[in-house]
């Protein structure tokens, strides 16, 4: 039966690269920006951009989900080592609790915008203060296992099917 | 830089002063907002095309709401876009590629970077240049238009996509390949266990 999966390269993947890091420029850029927007929407009083800000926010949340499915198959591919195991598990988790808190943040701001796109409750900021700060919390975590631990990189894949890791 | 300068910064095994890099970070606002700028912007163009799916989801949206985005995303993109440059060229300066490896487009560790970093300031150019041509759409030529994009730009846009995703992947290779600031690759590579060196 695994003669019909496809076989894994030199990064341990059945494809080029990985790819969950590419789908997250758009979850951690949406979300960044458009808690800024609002900042400077509400600070300038500029309410075009509280539009520009929810439509990043809906393409944030879009993005997560295929983030967390390309995350999830390399993450089962990774083969961690030492502390990065807790540390892909924390990433894990609070990558399905950033989905859950996007979609929210989304419905919510779709509420908001349909009774009123010229305002902003300053709650919203509160929230989305929230979110920025999940996401740079993850964006730290992901960081460790590609930039310390070197997951999925080919000097490290090497290393682990020699057994020396 | 001088080489005998270098204990001043204290470098880690990641040759950086720091833990984790800085360019690939500012990279993902620089690619995420480049990308939807433009991806916007088309969906402006064509608005009058998915009109009747919007009032079928009855989701309320405007024209000008998309080329907002497209404009606002870009101006935000184009100020990012000069620190992710300048860390990208803080962080060459202090690269120590793995000796004798070759990339899956089959260069080395030098073509790589020289591309790279060409590439960066190329790309740096280009996003100014489009953000003015985008800012003279939207403020002069085009100010009394629905679509507020040229098709033009719209095919530029679309052709610096595909030239950063082969630059972006320049910079993955340099990473993934040549372990550029990957400590466990500089661990290895100076002959480390990583069980001991990475517990």
């Amino acid at each position: 039966m695994f003669e019909l999966l496809p076989q894994l390269n030199d990064r341990n993947l059945p494809w080029m690269d990985t790819i969950h890091p590419i789908v997250v420029h758009f979850v951690i850029a949406m979300a960044l920006i458009a808690f800024v927007f609002d900042l400077i929407g509400v600070w300038a009083k500029r309410p075009a951009l509280f539009e520009v800000s929810f439509w990043n926010l809906l393409f944030a949340t879009a993005a997560i989900f295929i983030a967390i499915i390309f995350g999830q198959v390399e993450a089962g591919l990774a083969n961690p080592y030492g502390a990065s195991r807790d540390i892909l598990n924390l990433h894990s988790t609070l990558g399905w609790v950033l989905a859950g808190v996007l979609s929210v943040l989304t419905g919510w701001r779709y509420v908001i915008r349909s009774r009123d796109p010229l305002k902003l409750p300053l709650a919203f900021l509160g929230a989305g203060a929230l979110l920025s700060a999940l996401v740079v919390v993850q964006v730290i975590l992901g960081n460790q296992l590609i930039w310390v631990y070197g997951l999925h990189t080919v000097r490290v894949v090497e290393a682990m099917r020699a057994g020396q890791v | 830089m001088d080489p005998a300068n270098l204990h001043l910064l204290s470098l880690g095994a990641n040759n950086l002063p720091y833990r984790l890099p800085i360019h690939p970070n500012l990279v993902h606002l620089s690619i995420g907002l480049f990308v939807i700028a433009i991806a916007f912007d088309i969906a402006g163009a064509v608005f009058p095309l998915e009109k009747r799916l919007f009032r079928f989801l009855a989701l309320p949206v405007t024209r000008a709401g998309f080329h907002d985005v497209g404009w606002y995303n870009l101006l935000a993109c184009c100020l990012i876009s000069f620190f992710t440059v300048a860390a990208g060229f803080v962080e060459m300066q202090l690269a120590v590629p793995l000796p004798g490896v070759v990339s899956s487009f089959g260069m080395g560790s030098t073509a790589t970077m020289l591309w790279h970093g060409a590439g960066g300031v190329a790309l740096l150019f280009a996003i100014v240049a489009m953000t003015l041509w985008r800012g003279f759409q939207r403020f002069d030529w085009r100010s009394e238009m629905g679509r507020q994009v040229q098709w033009s730009y719209l095919l530029t846009g679309v052709l610096l996509l595909g030239a950063m995703a082969w630059h972006g992947t320049l910079g993955a290779q340099l990473a993934v390949e040549f372990g550029v600031h990957v400590t466990a690759n500089q661990l290895l590579a100076a002959g480390a266990d990583l069980n001991e060196a990475l517990p």
